[in-house]
């Protein structure tokens, strides 16, 4: 079991309903516009965002980002104490009772992929109403580090719905949030292990690429190049 | 020999540990009074809203705390450069102030760990660095040889020290428990105990320095490890952050020492100064030299993401650090060191007007040199406040030769190793802070998410100069419980 993801940029559409779902799913606070101002921003899923030329003659190219859930990931080398790890079934998790909050592994992302709990959310009181109560993604303390973990919450209790019916995961069963809710369906979320898997089809693909491939981070998350 | 009674007695060193006057509580207060300003802001600003208070952003975690604990463990080499000079060459000049030397490394090693302390979003989960150390991390590499190397140092410390303060217990009936406490209680002060001293600290001496080349090397692959930001890694790091700690080690050392001199007088003989003007003046070109090969090598191959991070080093928005390091910080530190020490006042004009002369033929020639002169150097167009950089290149090299001309050949050896230490320190600072800040700001995917921003906070400056107080008020109660020079130094006088 090895859990990818595979985003094809010719059915994104930049609509950034990923980056939403992700917020909501896993209780990653909002900014103000003044702490967004300032940098103080956290999303596990981001929008990389490049624009050239002058309006109106411009191009533009859009990478939604989440963890790309390195093979050999930088961030678990560097750990002091631990806090971030690789899961048997691939994910890079983040045991949050642990970290010191001392950014060696945000450092050590080449992708920007960790966020830092620099202080506590301003939000409206009613936002409490749309948090998702699942314990697993309970909001994070300030000072430590956060980032996307696949929806370990949703693969777990999948994984464990199977294993309870006696019988192997299907694919396409687990979806992370960003997936269920891209509107131009171009993320696909699976087990890459599995040949079968439409991640696993979709990796082969000539137009399949990673993110700073050269660096040997072996990421998880492939990206399908705009036609 | 000296004796510690009669006309020998070497007051100079005795009467700082004499009584509390009333400058040194002033000074006691204001060190007390910067350290709670410092404090103030780290628990009731930093840890009571986050991070947040300092100028840290998503697209740099690592800001002024750790450029300052990059640069303490640095300085800390210092005293075992002097004391292994002292004690393994038995390079005499340095005896009296190795002890100096070693008290700086310990209460520089001590402030740096303070600067990570503060550094981390989670001070009260510190402990899980003891308590969950993962070893592959090069973090914890660095907590252990740190902490290796503060037994050491003290160690060291203790057995160079402990013959004097047994010797004080005489001097000082009144503290005699004191110094008792502080020897340990070990008092036998026979020709065979003292003879063990110096044995075992001369081993001492031989192991601290590899240790010493470890800590160096460790703090820069913690650094130079990471595959994420271009410029980093590169097998340069090591040996030009153990030069780079030598250089500025030393420099600490002569600070002190002339600060200890000024405030104490203490008796500090030009053989002294010179002696660490030499070790700098020859550490400092090999320092030029890695920074020089590391550029070419970046340079020649134009490779993408470090050749970017170079131009903004060299013509971007860390210029200004960056040339002030290689002028201000390198070259006329150096000048300073090796500059004949008597100038006839003819040369000295001639000298200056050639200089002034040079620079503004250059600034007159330059508009109308060749495009292909120009572009030597690419990039050189960017302009700073209006005026082009070539201007503010050569107006520094003018000054620089003007001051060396004028200056250095009128004044005495204390004052040109004195501040050619404090233009060396603030050179490597700023090379420290180039080092630490511009791989963050400049990162990979740099065309996505944009070239990074990164200004201090008050609340940041405030606890880092608390930090430093700190250092300050462990040197004043350092100065009152050990003698700063050996008592008995064998033929300490010409």
């Amino acid at each position: 079991m090895r859990w990818g993801m595979v985003i094809d940029l010719d059915k994104c559409t930049a609509c950034q309903s990923c980056a939403v779902a992700c917020k909501t799913e896993n209780n990653v606070p909002f900014a103000t516009p003044e702490q967004s101002e300032r940098g103080h921003t956290i999303f596990w899923m981001d929008i990389l965002t490049r624009v050239w030329g002058e309006y109106p003659r411009t191009k533009a190219r859009f990478i939604p980002r989440p963890c790309m859930q390195c093979d050999s990931p930088p961030c678990v080398q560097v750990c002091p104490v631990g806090a971030t790890y690789r899961r048997p079934d691939g994910i890079v998790a983040q045991n949050y009772d642990r970290c010191i909050g001392c950014k060696y592994c945000m450092v050590a992302c080449p992708y920007g992929a960790r966020s830092f709990n620099m202080g506590r959310p301003e939000e409206p009181e009613t936002f409490r109403n749309y948090a998702n109560p699942d314990g697993r993604v309970a909001r994070r303390r300030v000072g430590i580090v956060e980032k996307c973990t696949f929806c370990f919450q949703r693969v777990d209790t999948a994984v464990a719905r199977a294993r309870a019916e006696g019988r192997p995961i299907k694919d396409g069963e687990v979806r992370t949030a960003c997936a269920q809710t891209c509107t131009g369906g171009a993320i696909a979320f699976g087990d890459l292990d599995d040949p079968m898997s439409r991640v696993a089809r979709l990796a082969e693909s000539p137009r399949a690429f990673r993110l700073l491939d050269e660096l040997g981070t072996k990421p998880k998350v492939l990206y399908l190049m705009e036609g | 020999m000296r004796s510690l009674v009669g006309p020998d007695r070497p007051e100079h060193i005795l009467r700082p540990l004499e009584g509390i006057g009333g400058t040194y509580l002033l000074a006691l207060a204001g060190f007390l009074a910067v350290v709670a300003l410092g404090a103030y802001h780290l628990v009731f600003n930093q840890w009571a809203r986050g991070l947040e208070v300092t100028g840290l952003n998503s697209s740099i975690y690592w800001g002024l705390y750790i450029i300052n604990f990059v640069f303490l463990v640095g300085v800390s080499a210092g005293g075992i450069i002097v004391a292994a000079l002292a004690h393994i060459l038995e390079f005499k000049a340095f005896r009296p102030i190795s002890r100096m030397a070693e008290m700086q490394a310990i209460v520089w090693l001590i402030l740096a760990t303070l600067f990570i302390f503060v550094s981390i979003g989670s001070p009260d989960r510190f402990y899980y660095l003891l308590l969950y150390p993962r070893l592959g991390s090069p973090l914890i590499w660095d907590v252990i040889i740190i902490a290796t190397y503060l037994i050491l140092a003290m160690a060291m410390g203790y057995l160079g020290t402990r013959a004097d303060l047994v010797r004080c217990m005489a001097v000082f009936p009144g503290r005699r428990w004191l110094f008792r406490l502080l020897a340990l209680g070990y008092t036998d002060i026979s020709p065979a105990a003292l003879a063990r001293d110096r044995r075992l600290l001369k081993t001492l001496s031989w192991v601290a320095i590899p240790t010493a080349v470890l800590l160096h090397s460790i703090t820069a692959w913690i650094l130079g490890l990471v595959k994420a930001r271009a410029s980093w890694h590169t097998s340069l790091m090591a040996p030009l952050f153990v030069v780079s700690a030598v250089v500025s080690g030393v420099a600490l050392v002569a600070i002190g020492v002339l600060v200890a001199r000024a405030v104490w007088r203490i008796e500090i003989r030009e053989e002294v100064a010179r002696g660490l003007g030499t070790v700098l003046a020859f550490s400092i070109p090999v320092l030029g030299y890695f920074l020089f090969a590391e550029f070419l090598t970046i340079a020649f191959s134009g490779e993408t993401a470090t050749f970017e991070i170079v131009m903004e080093l060299v013509w971007g928005r860390f210029a200004p650090f960056f040339w002030a390091n290689l002028i201000l910080g390198l070259l006329l530190p150096l000048f300073l060191l090796v500059m004949p020490p008597r100038l006839s006042v003819g040369w000295a004009f001639a000298r200056a007007a050639a200089a002034t002369a040079f620079g503004a033929a250059m600034l007159v020639i330059w508009p109308w040199a060749g495009s292909d002169v120009q572009m030597l150097l690419p990039a050189w167009f960017p302009e700073w406040g209006g005026v082009s950089q070539p201007f503010w290149i050569l107006a520094g090299l003018v000054s620089l030769i003007l001051v060396l001309t004028v200056v250095v050949p009128s004044t005495s050896v204390f004052v040109r190793v004195g501040t050619a230490a404090l233009l060396v320190a603030g050179g490597v600072f700023l090379e420290r802070t180039n080092i630490v800040v511009l791989p963050q700001l400049h990162r990979f995917l740099v065309e996505f998410y944009g070239p990074g921003r990164y200004v201090p906070t008050w609340p940041e400056v405030a606890v880092t100069i608390g930090i430093y107080a700190v250092g300050g008020l462990a040197f004043l109660v350092l100065a009152k419980l050990f003698p700063l020079v050996e008592l008995e130094l064998p033929d300490e006088r010409p």
